[in-house]
């Protein structure tokens, strides 16, 4: 696999290819570097590629742990993939390590208690993640391969570690490449990032032990800085409000206002306030029925990169019914939930 | 047609929408070579260039990622392409400043 790789950024390797200070043995080992990670990319690209067919035919593989191994590295304020492993990170001296490693932890036990599933890939894949990527850097993501979180400016967002939804959120898109294997662009990609907010905001409310009334349903509400909440906002999106004045990234609340090309953090404003209106018409806690809904949406379809908001909309009523046949009124909780937003 | 205008979009906030913006503007000819010719790529349909790899679409199974909207202006207008954050040089990447609109 490719993570002992350390991708140093092409520009400076073409950079250093070109420069008449050095040698041309130098200029030409960093020429074949850049080659060397040309192909590395491929083959990070062929690994997302093997996940789809071993997702079709590797049912009789056995899992490679019990429990996932959660590795953390340090990126140390570069761009420089995975960085230098932290030992023992569990009791770590660097805030971040620490946390990264305790919230990852436990949303590996949330996916194992609550749904059954043995990490992202359901076979016990180790769940890497590098802290204090880039400098002053506002974002946290997924990269087919690992989480990767920034620092965030101090400004307008702090440690992205700090919440405990974006890391569920980035864990999150792992399983999405593991199951359903959702586009990242237009409604496959709204629903990408729909899944990812869902469930970052129900491990948010199971370890907080809130149902529904209790649960804010805020997204990125702890990792905005002085400077956001100065200008009032609460939070990055709000699943019960996508339009609320108190969100720093808007979203729309219809189906009808979803476009394509749209970014797939606003199209994810329809199916965030779907999946929110139809946890809080049925009560209780999120992730005991709905919750069990979309996940068997997510992991229990097969691979179908091209869903649509209508497809899935459909396929959680029907799996409302054959899952709960003798209670009513879940079906009537997630036909409400799509109703809301026009589906 | 020196002048590069910069636009960093996505990521995990949504960068981009009404109020959340991350922008720059370099000169062309302030760039190092090796730069210049990486932003020249991009906004070229060559081999190697952004469309060719795939244009705005990050890297597969990545999520969350940041693009960026390189614009040149050419004598037939404006011209602008996105590059997902790998094949943007970072004297480009680095000259974008994130803010609250």
């Amino acid at each position: 696999m490719t993570y002992s790789c350390c991708l140093v950024p092409r520009d400076v390797l073409a950079r250093l290819s070109s420069d008449p200070s050095l040698s041309a043995t130098s200029r030409k080992a960093f020429l074949d570097t850049i080659q060397i990670s040309h192909e590395m990319r491929d083959l990070r690209v062929q690994a997302t590629r093997m996940t789809s067919v071993a997702f079709a035919h590797a049912t009789a593989l056995t899992a490679l742990a019990l429990a996932p191994s959660v590795t953390i590295y340090d990126c140390k304020g570069t761009q420089s993939l995975p960085g230098t492993p932290v030992p023992n990170p569990g009791k770590a001296a660097d805030p971040a390590a620490k946390r990264v490693f305790g919230t990852t932890s436990e949303v590996a036990e949330f996916f194992a208690k609550v749904f059954g599933r043995n990490s992202i890939d359901g076979e016990g894949m180790t769940l890497m993640s590098s802290v204090h990527f880039g400098q002053r850097y506002n974002n946290a993501m997924w990269n087919g391969l690992q989480m990767i979180y920034g620092d965030g400016d101090g400004q307008i967002f702090v440690d992205f570690t700090a919440g405990t939804d974006v890391i569920a959120h980035e864990l999150t898109h792992g399983v999405t490449q593991h199951s359903l294997q959702l586009d990242y662009s237009d409604e496959p990609g709204g629903l990408n990032e729909s899944m990812s907010d869902c469930f970052g905001s129900m491990f948010r409310q199971w370890k907080l032990k809130q149902d529904v009334t209790q649960a804010d349903w805020l997204i990125g509400a702890d990792i905005l800085g002085p400077a956001a909440k100065a200008k009032g906002f609460t939070c990055l999106r709000d699943m019960a409000d996508p339009a609320g004045r108190h969100c720093l990234s808007p979203q729309p609340t219809l189906y009808a206002q979803v476009r394509p090309g749209m970014d797939p953090h606003a199209a994810s404003g329809p199916p965030n306030l779907a999946f929110c209106t139809a946890a809080k018409t049925l009560g209780g806690k999120s992730w005991d029925q709905v919750g069990q809904i979309w996940y068997a949406a997510l992991t229990g379809w097969g691979a179908r990169p091209k869903t649509g908001m209508k497809d899935f909309a459909a396929r959680t009523r029907q799996l409302a019914q054959t899952m709960y046949p003798g209670a009513p009124p879940v079906a009537a909780a997630v036909d409400a939930g799509w109703r809301k937003v026009g589906l | 047609m020196d002048r590069l205008t910069i636009e960093r979009i996505g990521g995990f906030a949504g960068f981009g929408g009404s109020r959340l913006k991350s922008r720059g503007e370099v000169s062309l000819s302030d760039l190092a070579p090796a730069d210049r010719d990486a932003v020249e790529r991009l906004l070229a349909d060559l081999p190697g260039s952004a469309a060719a790899q795939g244009g705005a679409a990050p890297r597969t199974g990545a999520a969350d990622a940041f693009s960026y909207r390189l614009t040149v202006q050419s004598p037939d207008g404006p011209k602008t392409v996105e590059a997902p954050e790998h094949l943007v040089p970072s004297a480009v990447r680095d000259s974008v400043r994130d803010t609250l609109d």
